[in-house]
Parts: C-alpha cells; sequence; structure tokens
C-alpha cells in the first residue's frame, strides 16, 4: 500500500508525538542556557547556539508539519484531497519525524542531534509511537517514486498537488502565474547573462497590475489585500525570476516605514508614488563593518539647519542607481552608541544609470558584481555631506529608526519567505523537464530511483515551506505578532530553495553547470536567500530566543 | 450598444487530458479547470469595446456547475460589468446551450454576442451558429477583426484561402479566432472590483430549455501511442522500406 488508509489519523497522532518531543528539546535547551536566576542569559545562548539554533529548526519543521497537516484537512474536507496531496503530506510527516529522532540539517555541515538539544533516550522512547513508526517507514523509496510518476506524467494544471487556495486569491496566482509565465521568464536568464536592469517597461506593467500597492490599506492609494495575496503574488513573480519578486520588497518595506511611522504630511508625500511604482524605493541599512548586529551603524547624520548631512558608508544596497527614494537608517545621537541613537530618514535622490550611477552631491559609488539576484544590481555608497532635507525625518522624530525598521521585519520576511518558495518552485519544475526529457540507457532519468526520489522530495519540501509562509501570513492578517512565524517560513524557504536548486542541477548533470541553461541562474539566484533579509543563523537566533524565553 | 459574451468553463489548456479508466469520459478529478482561451478572446474584445466607447456594457454569461462562477469572476474581473449564471450540472450539448442562450438574449437584448468559435474541451465549433440560427441573427464566425459602429459590423474571418470582409446587420452573432486580440491579465485592483459585481442565478428550467442530451457516447478513447521511428542508413534503404513496409510508394 502505498498511501496509507488512515492517513490523516497518523499525522495527527505523531504531531502530538512530535511536540511532545520538542517540549522535551525546549526544556533541555533551556537548562543550558538559564542563568542562576532562572532567565535566559544572551551570553549563554551564544555558547549553546548549535542547541539554540538546532531547537529553531526544529520548531521550525514541526510547525511545517502543523502547517500541511492544516492544508490536507481543509482539503480532505473540500473532497479534493487526491493521491498526490496524500503522498505530499506522508512523506513530509515521515521525513521530518524521522529528521526529529535522528538528526535536524541546519545547514550540510551542521546536524543537530536529539541528545545536543538534552532530550533524554526515555523521551526519544515515548517519541517512537506507533503512528511515527508506520509514517517514517511509509515515506521511503515506494512512495517518492510513485510521487514522482505522477508527477513526470504531468497530466494535471502544473502537476504539483492543489494548494489549498480558492476564489480571488486562487484567481490572482492564476492570472500571476500567467503573467510570470510570458512576460518574465522568457527573458529572465537574458536579463542575468547580460547583468542587465529589469527593464522599466516592466515595472510598468507591474504597476498596473497593482503589484506595487497591493498590501497598502485603502486610504492610503493602496488595494489593502491581504499579505497572503502578496506571497501569491510574490511566488509567482519569483518563479519567474527572483529579481521581478523581489521589486515588491523594497516597496513593502518602505510603504510599511511610512505607513506605521510617517507624519500624516510623509504619507501623503510619498505613498502614492510608490503605489503607483512611479517612485522606486531602496532600502539603505547594511555597512561595511555592519551587517546582522545593525545596532551598531556608523553612518552620521548631523542636522545643520532645515537639512540632515549624512556621512558614511553603506554597501549591499539593491536597485540603488535607479531608486527616487532611500529609506536610509543613519546614527544622529552619537552619543548613543546602540540602536536607540539611530533614525530612519526618506531621503531623495536622483535618478541615475549604468553610466552615472548617482547622479548626487555627496553621494558617489558602484555597482558590487554578483553571482546571481541580479535584475536591479547591488551597490555600495559613500555619502560626504549628502543633503536630507530635515522634513524627511521619518516620524519627525530621532532616535525612533530602529524600532521603526523592526516593526516592518515580520511582513519583509513573510515576502522573502515568499521569493523563496517561488525559487524553489522554478527549481523543481526545471529539474522535472529535465527529468523526462533526457533519456540515457533507454529511458527517461526521471524513472531512474534516485532522480525520482530528488523530484519527490523537492516536490514535497516545497509545499511545506509554501504552507508555512502562508500561514505566518495568516498570523500577519490577523493582527497577530508573527516575528516567530515568519522568520520560520523564511528560514526554511531560504533552505529550501537551495536545496531544489541544488539538487535540480544535479539532475542537469554537466549541462546544469553550463550558463546557458537556466538552472546553473537559479543555483545562484537560491543561495543569496540564506543570506539577505535575516542570515539562517541570526533568523534561527531570534527563532530560538523567543521559544526559549516564551517556555518561561 | 451591449454586448453578451458567453463563457465556459474546460479543462486548462496546459493540462494533458486523461481517458477514465472506465473510458465513459475524461478525467476531470483534481484538474485544473480554466475559460474556453477562445471566450477570454472574446471577453477581451468586449471590453475593449466598451473601452473605445463602442459598447455601454458588457455581460458575461455562463451554463455549468457551481464552479462556473469562478469562471465569471475571471470575466468580471478582466472587465465585463455583470453576470449571468445558469447553473446546470451534467453534460451539455451545443444546441441545449445555444437555446438557452437564445433565451439569455431574450431577457437581456444585446445588440452583439460574442464567443469563441469553439471550446477546447469537445472542439463542437457549433454553438454560434446555432445561437445564430435560432435567434434568426446574422453571424460572423471566425472572425479576427471587428469593427462595429452604428447598426453595422465589419468582421474581417480567416478562411481557407486567406481573410474575407464581411459586413453584418446588427444584431449579430460573432464566434471569435486566435488572432483577434491578446487577453489582458486581470489586475489586482479589477480582480478586487470583480467581488461586488454582481452575479444573477437561473436555472435551464427558467429559460424553458430541456438539457437532455441527444447523442449516447459509447466510449472515449486515448488516440494510440505514437510508434518510435528509425534511422536508415542510405537512400536506398529509405525507399525500400517506404515501398515495402509503409507501402507509401
Amino acid at each position: 500500500m502505498t498511501v496509507l488508509e488512515d492517513l490523516m489519523e497518523r499525522c495527527a497522532g505523531a504531531l502530538a508525538a512530535a511536540e511532545g518531543l520538542h517540549d522535551a528539546a525546549r526544556r533541555g535547551v533551556r537548562g543550558m542556557v538559564a542563568g542562576p536566576g532562572g532567565g535566559v542569559e544572551a551570553g549563554l545562548v551564544d555558547r549553546h547556539q548549535h542547541a539554540a539554533h538546532g531547537l529553531a529548526w526544529m520548531a521550525t519543521c514541526l510547525e511545517g508539519l502543523r502547517q500541511m497537516l492544516r492544508w490536507a484537512r481543509a482539503l480532505d474536507g473540500a473532497g479534493r484531497l487526491g493521491e498526490v496531496e496524500r503522498l505530499t503530506a506522508q512523506i513530509a510527516f515521515g521525513e521530518y519525524l524521522a529528521q526529529f529522532a535522528g538528526g535536524v540539517a541546519m545547514s550540510q555541515a551542521e546536524i543537530v542531534r536529539p541528545h545536543d538539544l538534552g532530550v533524554s533516550d526515555g523521551d526519544l522512547h515515548r517519541f517512537w509511537t506507533p503512528d511515527v513508526a508506520v509514517l517514517t517507514k511509509a515515506s521511503g523509496d515506494g512512495p517518492r517514486r510513485r510521487l514522482a510518476e505522477i508527477l513526470a506524467a504531468g497530466w494535471r494544471d502544473s502537476g504539483f498537488g492543489e494548494d489549498g487556495l480558492a476564489g480571488d486569491l486562487a484567481m490572482v496566482r492564476d492570472q500571476f502565474r500567467r503573467y510570470a509565465g510570458e512576460k518574465v521568464r522568457p527573458f529572465a536568464h537574458r536579463w542575468h547573462l547580460d547583468d542587465d536592469l529589469i527593464p522599466l517597461e516592466l515595472l510598468r506593467e507591474l504597476a498596473g497590475l497593482g503589484v506595487f500597492g497591493l498590501s497598502v490599506p485603502e486610504e492610503h492609494g493602496g488595494l489593502g489585500m491581504s499579505k497572503v495575496a502578496m506571497c501569491v503574488v510574490t511566488e509567482e513573480l519569483s518563479r519567474g525570476y527572483i529579481g521581478v519578486g523581489s521589486l515588491g520588497t523594497r516597496t513593502e518595506i518602505a510603504a510599511e516605514l511610512i505607513i506605521n511611522g510617517g507624519t500624516g504630511e510623509q504619507k501623503e508625500r510619498w505613498l502614492p508614488g510608490i503605489v503607483s511604482g512611479e517612485i522606486i524605493p531602496t532600502a539603505v541599512f547594511t555597512e561595511p563593518g555592519t551587517g546582522s548586529d545593525l545596532g551598531s551603524l556608523q553612518t552620521r547624520a548631523v542636522r545643520d539647519g532645515g537639512v540632515y548631512r549624512v556621512t558614511g558608508n553603506k554597501t549591499w544596497i539593491t536597485h540603488a542607481a535607479r531608486a527616487d527614494v532611500m529609506t536610509l537608517l543613519a546614527r544622529t545621537d552619537p552619543d548613543e552608541k546602540g540602536y536607540r541613537g539611530l533614525s530612519m530618514f526618506l531621503a531623495e535622490k536622483p535618478r541615475g544609470d549604468d553610466a552615472d550611477p548617482f547622479p548626487a552631491e555627496g553621494m558617489s559609488g558602484g555597482e558590487i558584481e554578483v553571482l546571481g539576484y541580479r535584475g536591479m544590481k547591488e551597490y555600495e555608497i559613500a555619502f560626504d555631506g549628502f543633503e536630507v532635507e530635515a522634513r524627511n525625518l521619518l516620524g519627525g522624530e530621532e532616535g525612533k529608526g530602529f524600532k521603526q525598521l523592526m516593526a516592518t521585519f515580520e511582513s519583509a520576511r513573510v515576502q522573502t519567505g515568499a521569493r523563496a518558495v517561488g525559487v524553489a518552485q522554478a527549481a523543481l519544475e526545471l529539474g522535472l523537464a529535465y527529468a523526462t526529457e533526457r533519456r540515457q540507457f533507454g529511458r527517461a532519468i526521471a524513472g531512474f530511483p534516485r532522480v525520482a526520489n530528488k523530484i519527490a522530495w523537492m516536490a514535497v519540501e516545497t509545499m511545506i515551506a509554501r504552507q508555512l509562509c502562508w500561514f505566518a501570513a495568516r498570523e500577519k492578517d490577523a493582527g497577530r505578532r508573527c516575528d516567530l512565524e515568519a522568520g520560520m517560513a523564511k528560514l526554511l524557504g531560504a533552505r529550501v530553495a537551495w536545496s531544489n536548486a541544488d539538487n535540480a542541477l544535479q539532475i542537469h548533470g554537466g549541462n546544469g553547470y553550463a550558463q546557458e541553461y537556466e538552472i546553473s541562474r537559479i543555483l545562484c539566484d537560491a543561495r543569496i536567500l540564506s543570506i539577505f533579509e535575516g542570515a539562517a543563523e541570526i533568523q534561527a537566533q531570534v527563532i530560538a530566543r523567543r521559544l526559549l524565553s516564551d517556555a518561561n | 450598444m451591449k454586448v453578451l459574451v458567453p463563457v465556459k468553463r474546460v479543462i486548462d489548456y496546459n493540462v494533458k487530458v486523461r481517458v477514465k479508466a472506465d473510458r465513459t469520459g475524461v478525467d476531470l478529478a483534481n484538474v485544473k479547470m480554466s475559460m474556453n482561451p477562445f471566450d477570454e478572446i472574446a471577453v477581451e474584445e468586449a471590453v475593449r469595446m466598451k473601452e473605445a466607447g463602442a459598447a455601454d456594457e458588457a455581460v458575461a454569461v455562463s451554463l455549468g456547475p457551481q464552479q462556473s462562477q469562478e469562471t465569471l469572476r475571471t470575466a468580471l474581473a478582466m472587465g465585463a460589468d455583470r453576470a449571468i449564471h445558469v447553473v446546470h450540472d451534467g453534460e451539455l450539448e451545443p444546441l441545449a446551450v445555444a437555446k438557452m442562450l437564445a433565451g439569455v438574449v431574450g431577457e437581456e437584448a444585446p445588440d452583439l454576442v460574442i464567443l469563441g468559435k469553439q471550446a477546447i474541451d469537445d472542439d463542437a465549433n457549433q454553438t454560434g451558429q446555432m445561437l445564430s440560427g435560432l435567434l434568426g441573427w446574422s453571424q460572423g464566425t471566425f472572425v479576427s477583426k471587428v469593427d462595429a459602429s452604428d447598426g453595422a459590423v465589419r468582421v474581417v474571418r480567416e478562411v481557407d484561402g486567406g481573410l474575407e470582409t464581411v459586413a453584418l446587420r446588427m444584431p449579430a452573432v460573432l464566434t471569435v479566432d486566435l488572432r483577434l486580440n491578446e487577453p489582458r491579465y486581470a489586475s489586482l485592483p479589477n480582480i478586487m472590483k470583480a467581488r461586488k459585481k454582481e452575479i444573477a442565478r437561473k436555472t435551464p428550467a427558467d429559460l424553458g430549455v430541456d438539457t437532455t442530451p441527444r447523442l449516447n457516447t459509447l466510449r472515449v478513447e486515448e488516440p494510440p501511442k505514437r510508434q518510435g521511428g528509425l534511422k536508415v542508413g542510405s537512400v536506398a534503404e529509405l525507399v525500400d522500406k517506404l515501398h515495402n513496409d509503409a507501402g507509401v510508394i
């Protein structure tokens, strides 16, 4: 029997067992990081990063399973749980459960074992219930080959199972899938190889489709759509090209900054242009010496009458040359060394081009050549007395910059999770297409188990990442704090994108290593996802801190 | 001027169609469905006529199960003003569809009915022509260009020998071909607006139409699998194969 008859009951039972194991792991890690007073000590969390981050990874995979069960139940209720969806849920559970027992991979080089988390043999024994045992055995070669066989036959839509969307969201998905398939994907590889900027014409089209005002409330000229809708659009555009899916990220950050932290006048002044796509924003935070430790930024902004004069170096600024406004984080209070001394500016700048990227007084810079994630280009920028009008201080108040930025992290991470799912899906599709076309030893290579198993796992884990991402988005839509869920969506999505890209390239063999093949680009594009918007290690740290403090 | 656009919910054109194991029909379980691509072109044309000021209202109509509402929502998101859903589960043949559309035409009194030349599921290519016959209206079929104004419409038709331009008196039925236009993508604002547009519900009984199929489907089969080819070493061998094996020369 490839698909378990009592799959739903088994999954529910196994989920409860996994939650028990997770509780044991949380107790175990808490024991390592608690100080004499019983509270979590930051220094101990740092010293026990392997365990703390391992807990974060385990919790992330567990949340993924929880969402997979929710997804499967909803489909079941609607009579839409077919063989592909059943196999997907079954393999997801079996694989992650086995990893909980044997070790969760935080990266290819670091696998966290149960005993690293302070889990006892007794805890492990209690975890290994009949449900867990049955699912683990039912997620191996047989079900995976069957799933790959159905996918390779490709008789359904894009053939990867129901995602669970209905109504407007399904229409949004279909429209943007078609758009990305016709207007983005056919050109993406050329843009990448030529290191071209995405044509402005495409930005105008996206603006016309409403992409830049998607989640901006209606009172500010946007559409007031949900974050789930934002995820759907982002995934489909990223499936065409990560650069295009990422155009919305800077808009999202800038719009959220202004909506949450801006004055009435600033909202009126900036939001309409951002929504209509006439104003291209860019985010200017990172410095050569300051990445993850954002609170220690050095760039100074000094008040001088009606302006601030900005001096300092910034780097990894995406789309900087063509941008019209920078959300710029700089230190206004030199006596305050931490994040309290930082302020956010909406700094206007003239649009530049390749010949003259930064045609502004007090501003210079150049392109950073990168492996992938092209289309908007990366820049380093030097400010030397660059003027920002005082009225462009966000919220009209100094010292609020870091908090204003923090308020955007949830949305930005959910959106990055969706970008990752889009890239993961693109990799999966390329791998599958190649596997069905490429023939060796007299048959399509998709028929060989080692290829089939890769395809099956790619499809399964992409669905886990997708459902986890939509869960985080729904939490955000419900107005609940979701830094934990958003971080999980980003953390897992990024790993899945990289894993899929790597596996899909392996399926391509030598051809995948040729720049001519799209998968070579996807590999480069996927790699950034574990680095930007909170590196995987920082993401795990944030998740771990929340998990450990919640255990109080 | 008012335009009525019938749209049909069919298996998505990307889906590889499979015949059910019992060979009674095509497997529709968990299969992605979309608007018939030719009907999308019809909707696009009606919306363009509105945008150009040639039409005042575009009304979409669909006959089919509950889920046909999704197809109508897509038409509304593309720019149709309102929609009519004639709810019907089960098979519908072109004549029944044409009769029901004639009933809707009687109620709505449009100046033009624009629909796809055929649906990609059964490829019947009959509904438009039957509708025109039932109504006694002019018909322009396989249309690749439309120019409607002041009670007359000129259309360019794709025919075997090339292009034929025909002038029709209105009201008229137009069935549209692939090259008429390129349907737009429904934008997010228009998808949001479509939520608020009205979809009126009717039944075949409201229109007084008996939908009982007149054809009995005996069996549905997949086309035979293509046989693999072979390479020949010389022209002589090719000629020999064509003569002796294929029997074509």
